[in-house]
């Protein structure tokens, strides 16, 4: 076999170990897909939107909960995060929602657990939201000092 | 099979098996929310299997352009600054729901990766390239400037901490539990 037939063949192998590899988390993957539709459904934007009191600590801390319950693409995450920024709640909650839209998500933790191990969830999902806390602090302490 | 092939075991089989139930309880109790939930997830899965299909392409290439050692060595426990680099900038430019990446993080695992990078590329995908005109047209450059750049850190500070706890982890009864 010459050079370029050997290059050909570790390529189809790499990429039937790549397909095999995701085949097999292919019950995961549409468990989750399953689940995010799920909450689609039965989380919605205004039962999201009662939430808040207007309270900055408290909204925060729900907006970073409201997100990580939320599923779906980021953009409606910007949307709603502008919306309820018109409503007069407050930017430190709205930061908290959309970073807890991205990184932290209910509906991903069994998968997350089952792939990557319980104890590796766990201190990630409790990182990420304490971080979304503080980046949503520090943000708008930030813009404010800047004016 | 050869005799060094492990046998394909599917990942996530029970937890397909919760989901399904829960969509026969909804069959039961409210079929129109029952057909919205599967519309949603059919529609999400039309528009996930492109990016499934970047990632199977994607691993592929790693996989046939670097060797188990060189993964190690640039996303291994000695791989240093260029680590953390790596992790941060496929963060950001990844695309996609966070489990579409699942595969090729288990299989790069598998091979050497470092779990405090996998941390770092979770946080860093808090931005999102294509979304940033969005982004910049809501809230303004300050706001997307100012964020982006606590996310980078926030991120970085992630990995390090967790890699901190990874290695602290042996020495504490409780946490050792979790293992």
């Amino acid at each position: 076999m010459n050079s370029h037939q050997q290059k050909k063949s570790s390529l189809r192998q790499a990429l039937k170990k790549s397909f095999l590899a995701f085949w097999a988390m292919t019950p995961l993957l549409v468990g989750v897909i399953g689940l995010v539709g799920l909450f689609q459904v039965l989380v919605t934007a205004d039962m999201l939107k009662t939430l808040f009191r207007g309270n900055v600590i408290a909204d925060t801390l729900l907006a970073t909960l409201a997100g990580a319950a939320a599923s779906g693409n980021p953009v409606i995450s910007y949307l709603f995060g502008g919306e309820l920024l018109g409503q007069g709640i407050s930017l430190n909650a709205v930061i908290a929602f959309i970073l807890s839209w991205v990184t932290l998500s209910f509906v991903h933790l069994p998968a997350e657990a089952e792939v990557l191990g319980f104890s590796f969830t766990l201190y990630r999902n409790i990182l990420a939201f304490a971080f979304t806390l503080i980046i949503a602090l520090l943000t708008s302490f930030t813009l404010q000092v800047l004016g | 099979m050869k005799e060094n092939e492990k046998p394909m075991v599917f990942r996530g089989k029970y937890f397909l098996l919760l989901v399904l139930a829960a969509y026969m309880a909804l069959f039961f109790f409210s079929s129109p929310t029952l057909l919205d939930a599967l519309q949603k997830s059919g529609a999400i899965l039309l528009k996930v299997l492109p990016i499934f299909a970047v990632v199977i392409i994607f691993t592929a290439l790693l996989n046939y352009a670097l060797q188990p050692k060189q993964i190690v060595q640039h996303l291994g426990e000695k791989s240093g600054a260029k680590g953390w680099l790596l992790a941060l900038l496929a963060g950001v430019i990844s695309h996609g729901p966070m489990y579409a990446w699942y595969p090729m993080i288990t299989d790069l695992r598998s091979q050497g990766l470092r779990d405090g990078l996998i941390v770092v590329f979770f946080y860093a995908r808090a931005i999102k390239l294509p979304l940033l005109p969005l982004m910049l047209d809501y809230f303004g450059a300050p706001f997307t400037l100012v964020l982006s750049v606590y996310i980078l850190i926030g991120a970085l500070l992630q990995g390090l901490i967790f890699e901190q706890l990874k290695q602290k982890r042996g020495a504490s009864p409780v946490t050792s539990l979790l293992k």
